[in-house]
């Protein structure tokens, strides 16, 4: 407490342009040096892929025929208006977005909750039993998947849904999806955890006094202190619901995606003529769909993700 | 004093039935778990019960769920599967000696010295008998198959080296975004995001050119190891999160006691955020574990460096049928799994570290 309030009067008291300027200088620098590991990386092995990708999405690249390949302009660009294929699979990864992704935040939240409560006994086991469905590997996921949801076959019909006489499951779709989603909800739900036991439990000392009961304490202290993590979860899913990078890599192929998005990018690439060139194109207009929505997301933030002193600096 | 003894008496009722409430609901919640933790089980027992299985049992549809033997009677030195027969005198379990399209011959097992008995029908249409029982036959073959040795060592050169290298340069340059207020920050941490949403398969061709023909690192470990050490951008994001909700008083107090930046990462920041880090480092280890499409790309002719999750992949090119890809795949889970709940551990001390530095 006391340093704060010297660092307040320092900042009334002080302005000494000069000084401050050389600081502000230096920590520029510093700050600077910190990410160059990151920044060289992006321009030794990152920069020149991604501006191939951009020049690949305006020639008719077939990874069969390099040698045919040619300048095309905007081709790609419009073929992609007019692909029924494509506006269906970013439509579905859009509703992938709006209705799956909510329930799995809010179960690797609630999930979250529970497992930070002192409560909860043999923590260490549970957490790590409700973990282990994120881990199963790429080799087994889709022999389990359908052993266990199968219309008929499956363990659920064969031994909850048949003795207790109810009607099977419908098909595919999106109840396979929703399953799938909750039993990779780990990584999210380790995410949270970790968020919920950096909280100092002072905090939640003083509000029990104050006589605030579970419900005000996790909606006035804990969603607030872990919304930096949940912030992060959610762009990180909504990224993934249209392609990129997932969390956990169950170490699937490049053909095979959860994301209907980049299926179907991949299904371009990787199958028939291997058209680079449109898949390109195909990933350029996902990339600006999904950047218009993180900049969304990142311009909510103000008004729910909280982060200590936020006035100190107006960058999100 | 009447008065405060009756106060007295009065707490101790509220104190009893807010114990009584607590303990109403610490049971409540720990059921609760329980119950939803079947829907979390469900996968595992699958892969457990399949890999018990033998490939017979798997291939007949009418066989029970869990792992069984077909029954068998041995007549005149065969070795005969018992059915299920239908007779006029109710369901029958005989053992089937000579199959035919319209009609078959069976041995009752209670009576062999009857001889033969005729059954006209299909005995394809039959169920067989099983018994309980479970096989290690398939773990077995894939001991026999697979080099694990020499896989798990690749695989744990691959992941301590790059585990090294992403922790050290995610967190300093998160600590760099989180902290520091760096000329266009913002648009570059903005690029920085924009890496992750791009498909790797995109950027796949590009840099295969990178690694593969400009830096000749076909047959490395180095495409899987060196990348690590210039940051993962989806873990900076997690860790600038983290960083910027540390209150900025303590780190600046160091640095008014002259403590450097790096000083101050180190013994200020970084304790602070236990949780965090090693969520990081679980979910690279994780990640490096399952990796293989860099591993396919650039291992794939030297098969003496492969990892564990790239030879998982051609398991089905050895012909392993479905009860042996489970059984391979448990084995693959078991060092993930115990490295998590090895972890669980760390998670438990963070408050005690926290509590000292606050």
């Amino acid at each position: 407490m006391e340093l704060h309030i010297t660092r307040r009067t320092n900042r009334i008291r002080s302005p000494r342009p000069r000084k401050r300027n050389s600081l502000n200088r230096y920590m520029r620098g510093v700050g600077f040096l910190f990410i160059l590991p990151w920044l060289l990386g992006f321009v030794l092995l990152k920069a020149f892929p991604i501006l191939a990708a951009l020049g690949f999405s305006f020639t008719n690249f077939r990874m069969l025929q390099p040698d045919q390949t040619q300048f095309i302009g905007i081709q790609n660009y419009i073929t992609f208006f007019r692909d029924p294929r494509a506006g269906s699979s970013l439509f579905r990864s859009i509703t992938y977005f709006v209705t799956t992704v909510p329930i799995e935040m809010v179960v690797a939240l609630g999930l979250a909750a529970l497992f930070s409560s002192e409560r909860l006994r043999a923590t260490r086991i549970l957490r790590t039993l409700y973990f282990m469905p994120s881990i199963i590997p790429a080799i087994a996921i889709s022999i389990v998947v359908s052993g266990l949801l199968n219309p008929n076959s499956g363990w659920l019909n064969q031994l909850i849904l048949k003795p207790l006489d109810l009607p099977s499951l419908p098909g595919r779709g999106n109840f396979f999806q929703i399953v799938l989603a909750l039993w990779t909800v780990g990584p999210g739900f380790l995410i949270m955890l970790s968020a919920m036991l950096n909280v100092p439990k002072e905090i939640y000392e003083a509000a029990r006094v104050d006589g605030a009961g579970p419900a005000a304490r996790f909606f006035s202290i804990t969603f607030p202190m872990i919304s930096p993590a949940v912030f992060f979860s959610l762009v990180i899913n909504m990224i993934s619901s249209f392609g990129g990078v997932a969390l956990l890599d169950r170490g699937l192929p490049y053909s095979r995606s959860l994301s209907p998005m980049e299926s179907y990018i991949s299904s371009q690439l990787f199958t028939g003529s291997y058209n680079l060139g449109y898949a390109s194109a195909l990933a350029w207009m996902m990339f600006i769909v999904v950047m218009v929505i993180t900049l969304a997301l990142f311009y909510s933030t103000r008004y729910w993700v909280h982060f200590p002193e936020e006035d100190d600096n107006e960058e999100i | 004093m009447k008065k405060s003894s009756l106060r007295q008496q009065h707490s101790d009722v509220s104190t009893l039935t807010l114990r009584l409430w607590e303990f109403t609901g610490s049971s409540l919640l720990n059921l609760f778990v329980w119950i939803a933790l079947v829907a979390y089980l469900a996968p595992l027992s699958y892969m457990l019960v399949t890999a018990l299985k033998t490939a017979a049992q798997m291939r007949d549809a009418n066989a029970p769920l869990w792992p069984a033997r077909a029954a068998a009677f041995t007549y005149q030195g065969q070795s005969l599967l018992i059915y299920e027969v239908p007779t006029s005198a109710g369901l029958k379990q005989w053992a089937l000696a000579e199959p035919h399209i319209t009609y078959s011959e069976f041995v009752d097992p209670a009576d062999p010295q009857a001889g033969l008995i005729r059954w006209d029908g299909y005995w394809g249409d039959l169920k067989l008998v099983y018994h309980p029982g479970v096989t290690l036959a398939n773990f077995v073959s894939l001991w026999k198959t697979v080099n694990y040795p020499r896989l798990l060592r690749n695989t744990l050169i691959v992941i301590s080296l790059g585990e090294i290298g992403i922790l050290c340069s995610s967190i300093m340059v998160a600590y760099g975004f989180a902290r520091f207020p760096i000329p266009g920050g913002r648009f570059l941490f903005f690029l920085l995001i924009g890496t992750i949403m791009i498909p790797d398969s995109i950027t796949l061709v590009p840099t295969f050119v990178i690694f593969g023909r400009v830096l000749n690192w076909t047959g490395t470990f180095y495409p899987l190891i060196v990348p690590q050490f210039f940051g993962s951008a989806i873990y900076i994001f997690l860790l600038r999160q983290n960083f910027k909700s540390i209150p900025r008083d303590l780190d600046e107090a160091a640095m008014l006691d002259g403590a450097g930046p790096l000083r101050t990462l180190v013994s200020i920041i970084l304790p602070q955020s236990i949780p965090t880090v090693v969520t990081v480092a679980l979910l690279h280890f994780f990640n490096a574990w399952n990796e293989m499409k860099m591993a396919s790309l650039y291992l794939g002719v030297r098969p003496d460096l492969q990892t564990i999750a790239f030879s998982a992949q051609m398991y089905q090119s050895y012909g392993f049928t479905p009860e042996v890809l489970q059984a391979g795949a448990l084995l693959l889970m078991l060092i993930p799994l115990a490295v998590l709940f090895l972890s669980q551990r760390v998670f438990m001390q963070d408050m005690v570290i926290a509590g000292v530095e606050k």
